[in-house]
C-alpha cells in the first residue's frame, strides 16, 4: 500500500500533515544541513553507514524503523502498518509489515529482514533487551516475545537505533548502509559528512522532494555552523543552543523552528542515612523553593523552555501532568514552613550539588536553581565535575550498608515515552535517590499495571496517578527543560523539528 | 657526523619509549571509559548492571592495566596502534588521513610564513630601534597575542559573512585530495599564518640583530662586501641557528594539531580528531595521536640538532 501525506499517520493527523505548506512543493535540488548534537561513537570507514554510527541522530534519512513517534509523542506507522498485542499480558506483539516496500538495492522488505535487524538490536540497543524472541510468521507478520508485559512496546520499535536493514549476520548487518528510507547513501566521511541522494523507489509515493542532502557534523562547533548558515554554505543547522534563538530570530533571512519539548535534568536527592533528603518535608521544600519559571525565563528565554513536574516526562508528552502553578511568594512561604516543621526554622544547608557540562546551558541552569532555592532558605554549593567518570561519581551502591553513597547530583533526561521515562524513578535506580517506602511501592505497582494495560486512556490515568505520587513525594527534582531548536534559511520548506531530534524527517522538505 | 646521528637517534628512541609509557598511563588511569560515554543517561537508566558489566567485559575494559600496557607496547613493536574500543576499527585508519591533513596545513603554513617572517626579521633588524622595527615588533606582539579562535572568527565575520569571498567553514571531506582540501581552507591557512609569522618573525629578528652586531659582520663590512651579500649569504645562516630549535618545535606543534583552528573552521585534521577521541574516551585513538605528536616533536628536534650541527661545526662534539 502506498500511503499519502495524510495516510502516513494512520491513527491521527500527523505533524507532517499539520505542517503542510500552502505553496506547491517543488521537486529537485540539494539542501546542506549541519548537525550540532554530539556524535556518540567514533565511526570508521567500515561502520560509517551503519545506523548506530552514522552522523548522529539522522538515521531516518537513509533508514526507516517499524514505528515513528510524532511531535506529540504519539505512535505512527512507518514500516509497520499495524501492531497489536497477541497476549493479554502485553508480552507478545504481532507486527504487520507495510507491503510493497523495497530496500535501496531493490530487494523487497521481508519479515526475515526485521528478524535479523532485531537480532542486533536486542543485543545492542538499550531499550530492546527485553525482547526474548523474534519470529517471522507464515503470513508475513513478525512476532516479538518479551520477557514481561509492556503495553508501550511499540515505542521501542521507534527508537533511534532500531532501524530495519537487509538480513545479514549480526557482525556485519547494517554496514552497507542499505535501508528503505527516502534517501540512500551517496558517500560518507566517517564522523564528518554523509551525502544522500533521492531514493526513487521510496515507499511513500511522490516523496521525497529533494534530490540530495548533504549532512555535516558540527558537534561542538555551533558558531562555525551558524557562520556557514549566514554565509550561505548551509541551509539548515539542527540542534542549536536555546540561548542563540533570540539573536537568530532577528535575522530576516532565517527561520527558527521550535521542535517542542526537549531534554531536561534530573537532580537525584540521596536518601541514605544522614542525608537531609531522607525527610520528605525537605524534598518538598526544595520542590517549592526552586523557581521553575525563573529557570525557564533566565536560562532558556520565555517560550523556549517548559516547567517540569518532577517526573522524567517532558511537557510535550500527552501523558504529562502539569503541576498547579503556585504564586512565588506563597511557594517560598510554604517551603519555609515545611523546613520549620522539619526542624530547620533558619533554613538548611543541603551540601554540594554536583553537575557535569552535559549541555551548554547547564552552568547557568544550576546557578539560577541555587539562587532561587536560597530565597526559600535552602542553601547549597555547586561543583562542576568532569564528564570522565561522572556516571560512577554520582552513582553509589543500592546497598546502603556498603557506605558507597550516591550523590546530590544531576544528569540529563531525554524526551521519551512514559514506559521508559517513568521507569527511571524506580527505587532500584540511582536517579530516584533509591526511593523506598509504601509510596514507592504504590508507584511501581501502578507502573506494572500500566505496562499490562492495553487501553491507552486507562494507561494515561495510571500515568497521571504516578505523577501525582511523584509530586507529593519528590523522590527527585526535575524542575524545567528546554525546547529543541533548529534554524534554516527561508528557502527551505516543509522542514519541522521534533522534541526527539532523532525523529526528524526529511521526506517532505523542499527548496522554494 | 654519523656517530652524532646514531647517538641522537638512540636518545630519541629512548625518549619516545618513555613518552609512550607516560601517554599510556596518563590516558588509562582516568576514571570512566568509552562505554560509559557512549551511553546516554537514558540508556544507562534502562540497562541492568549485569548487562553493563557484560558489555565492558566484551570490549576488554575490565582487563588489568598491566595486561593492557604490555599489549600496548607489543602492538607498538609491531607498528599496530590497536583498534577503537566500540567499533573495533583499526586506529591507523582513523588517524592516517587527519594526520596527513594536519601535516599539509603545517607545511603550507611554514612554506608561506617562513619567507615572510625572514623578510620581516631582516627588515626589522636593519631598522633596529627605528619606526619600521617598532611597527614590526608591535605587530608581531599583537599577532602572537591574539588567540587563534579570535583571529579565525574575525576572519569569518569579515571574509565569509560581511564580504563573502571565502567559505566560512570547510565542507570538504577528510580524504579529499590535498589541493581540494586546502583550496577550501583559505581562512584556516591565513589564521595559522598570521600567528606563525608573528612568532617566527620575533625569533628570527632577535637572531638577526645579534648577528648583525657581531664582529664578523663588522669585518665583512670593512672588507667592502656589499650589504645585501652580507645579509643574505653570511648573516642569514648564522642568524637562523639560534632560532632553529624553537622553529622546529613550533613546526612540530603545527603538525601535531592546531586544535583551535581545526575546530573553528572544521578542518579535518588530527587536532579535531583528538578532541573527538578524548570526548568519546577512545583511548587507543588518543594514545596514537599523542604518540604521533611526540614523534613529531622528537623528530623535528632531532632534525634541528642535526641542522645546527651541519651549519655550526663547533656544536658537533657538544
Amino acid at each position: 500500500m502506498n500511503i499519502t501525506r495524510r495516510g502516513l499517520a494512520g491513527l491521527a493527523l500527523t505533524p507532517l500533515a499539520a505542517g503542510a505548506q500552502t505553496a506547491t512543493p517543488r521537486r529537485g535540488g540539494t539542501i546542506i544541513v549541519a548537525q550540532c548534537s554530539a556524535n556518540r561513537f567514533v565511526a570508521s570507514a567500515q561502520t560509517a553507514r551503519h545506523p548506530y554510527f552514522t552522523v548522529d541522530l539522522t538515521t531516518r534519512i537513509p533508514y526507516n524503523a517499524l514505528v515513528w513517534v510524532d511531535r506529540e509523542m504519539r505512535l505512527q506507522p512507518e514500516l509497520a502498518t499495524s501492531w497489536a498485542p497477541a497476549s493479554a499480558d502485553q508480552s507478545v506483539w504481532d507486527i504487520t509489515l507495510r507491503p510493497g516496500v523495497r530496500f535501496h538495492d531493490g530487494t523487497p522488505l521481508r519479515a526475515e529482514d526485521v528478524v535479523a535487524s532485531y537480532e542486533l538490536h536486542r543485543q545492542r540497543n538499550f531499550a530492546s533487551g527485553q525482547i526474548q524472541k523474534i519470529e517471522a510468521m507464515a503470513d508475513g507478520r513478525v512476532r516479538f516475545t518479551l520477557d514481561a508485559g509492556n503495553s508501550e512496546f511499540p515505542y521501542v520499535l521507534a527508537e533511534y537505533q532500531n532501524m530495519i536493514m537487509p538480513a545479514a549476520p549480526v557482525e556485519t548487518i547494517g554496514n552497507t548502509g542499505i535501508g528503505t528510507g527516502p534517501f540512500r547513501f551517496a558517500s560518507t566521511d566517517p564522523n564528518r559528512i554523509a551525502v544522500y541522494e533521492r531514493n526513487p523507489a521510496y515507499w511513500r509515493e511522490g516523496f521525497p522532494y529533494l534530490d540530495r542532502i548533504e549532512l555535516h557534523n558540527r558537534e561542538g562547533q555551533q558558531e562555525t555552523a551558524l557562520a556557514g548558515l549566514r554565509s550561505g554554505q548551509f541551509d539548515v543547522v539542527m540542534t542549536i543552543d536555546p540561548r542563540s534563538v533570540r539573536g537568530l530570530q532577528r535575522d530576516a533571512d532565517l527561520v527558527v523552528d521550535n521542535g517542542g519539548g526537549g531534554h531536561h535534568y534530573v537532580i537525584q536527592l540521596p536518601k541514605h542515612p544522614g542525608s537531609p533528603f531522607e525527610d520528605k518535608r525537605v524534598r518538598q521544600a526544595l520542590a517549592l523553593g526552586v523557581d521553575r519559571e525563573a529557570i525557564v525565563r533566565l536560562v532558556y528565554g520565555e517560550g523556549n523552555g517548559w516547567v517540569g513536574n518532577d517526573s522524567h516526562l517532558v511537557a510535550a508528552d500527552l501523558n504529562f501532568l502539569a503541576l498547579p502553578r503556585i504564586p512565588r511568594a506563597e511557594a517560598v512561604a510554604r517551603a519555609r514552613a515545611l523546613l520549620a516543621a522539619a526542624g530547620h526554622p533558619n533554613g538548611i544547608n543541603l551540601g554540594t550539588l554536583y553537575w557535569s557540562p552535559q549541555s551548554p546551558e547547564v552552568g547557568r541552569y544550576f546557578q539560577v536553581l541555587q539562587e532561587t532555592a536560597r530565597e526559600a532558605g535552602l542553601t547549597m554549593a555547586l561543583e562542576q565535575r568532569p564528564a570522565d567518570g561522572y556516571v560512577q561519581f554520582r552513582t553509589g551502591d543500592n546497598d546502603f550498608s556498603k557506605g558507597s553513597f550516591h550523590r546530590f547530583a544531576m544528569t540529563a533526561v531525554g524526551p521519551r515515552n512514559p514506559g521508559i521515562s517513568l521507569f527511571r524513578m524506580r527505587g532500584a535506580f540511582v536517579e530516584s535517590g533509591h526511593w523506598r517506602g509504601p509510596e514507592h511501592d504504590a508507584y511501581m505497582a501502578l507502573y506494572a499495571q500500566a505496562m499490562r494495560e492495553g487501553d491507552a486512556a486507562a494507561r494515561r490515568d495510571m500515568f497521571h496517578r504516578m505523577q501525582r505520587i511523584l509530586h507529593e513525594e519528590v523522590p527527585a527534582l526535575l524542575p524545567a527543560g528546554t525546547m529543541t531548536f533548529s534554524v534554516r534559511r527561508r528557502h527551505v520548506q516543509g522542514f519541522e523539528f521534533h522534541p526527539q531530534i532523532w525523529s526528524v524527517r526529511f521526506d517532505e522538505v523542499w527548496r522554494s | 657526523m654519523i656517530s652524532l646521528i646514531l647517538r641522537r637517534g638512540a636518545l630519541s628512541l629512548a625518549t619516545l619509549f618513555l613518552l609512550a609509557s607516560f601517554i599510556f598511563f596518563a590516558t588509562e588511569v582516568l576514571p570512566g571509559d568509552a562505554l560509559d560515554v557512549s551511553l546516554s543517561a537514558d540508556e544507562v537508566a534502562m540497562m541492568p548492571p549485569e548487562v553493563l558489566a557484560r558489555r565492558k567485559a566484551e570490549l576488554g575494559l575490565d582487563r588489568p592495566i598491566l595486561e593492557r600496557y604490555l599489549g600496548f607496547l607489543g602492538g607498538l613493536l609491531k607498528f599496530d596502534l590497536g583498534r577503537t574500543i566500540i567499533t573495533r576499527a583499526p586506529v591507523a585508519d582513523i588517524v592516517a588521513m587527519p594526520l596527513r591533513n594536519s601535516m599539509a596545513l603545517a607545511a603550507v603554513t611554514l612554506l608561506l610564513a617562513l619567507p615572510v617572517a625572514l623578510g620581516i626579521a631582516m627588515a626589522a633588524a636593519q631598522a633596529k630601534g627605528r619606526g619600521l622595527d617598532n611597527a614590526v615588533s608591535g605587530a608581531a606582539i599583537i599577532g602572537y597575542s591574539i588567540p587563534e579562535f579570535v583571529t579565525g572568527l574575525l576572519l569569518i565575520a569579515v571574509f565569509a559573512v560581511w564580504w563573502p569571498i571565502f567559505p566560512a567553514t570547510i565542507t570538504a571531506s577528510t580524504d579529499d585530495p590535498l589541493s581540494v582540501l586546502l583550496a577550501a581552507a583559505p581562512l584556516a591557512v591565513i589564521t595559522t599564518i598570521i600567528g606563525s609569522i608573528a612568532y617566527l618573525g620575533r625569533i628570527l629578528r632577535v637572531g638577526m640583530i645579534e648577528v648583525m652586531a657581531s664582529d664578523f659582520v663588522e669585518r665583512l663590512h670593512l672588507s667592502g662586501i656589499p650589504r645585501w651579500r652580507i645579509l643574505l649569504v653570511h648573516a642569514l645562516p648564522a642568524a637562523v641557528i639560534p632560532g632553529l630549535s624553537a622553529a622546529a618545535l613550533y613546526a612540530a606543534s603545527l603538525v601535531s594539531g592546531i586544535v583551535v583552528v581545526e575546530m573553528v573552521f572544521a578542518y579535518p585534521g588530527i587536532g579535531a580528531e583528538l578532541v573527538r577521541a578524548v570526548t568519546r574516551r577512545e583511548v587507543h585513538v588518543v594514545q596514537a595521536i599523542a604518540l604521533a605528536a611526540a614523534i613529531c616533536v622528537v623528530s623535528f628536534n632531532l632534525l634541528a640538532d642535526l641542522g645546527i650541527s651541519a651549519l655550526d661545526p663547533r656544536t658537533r662534539n657538544a
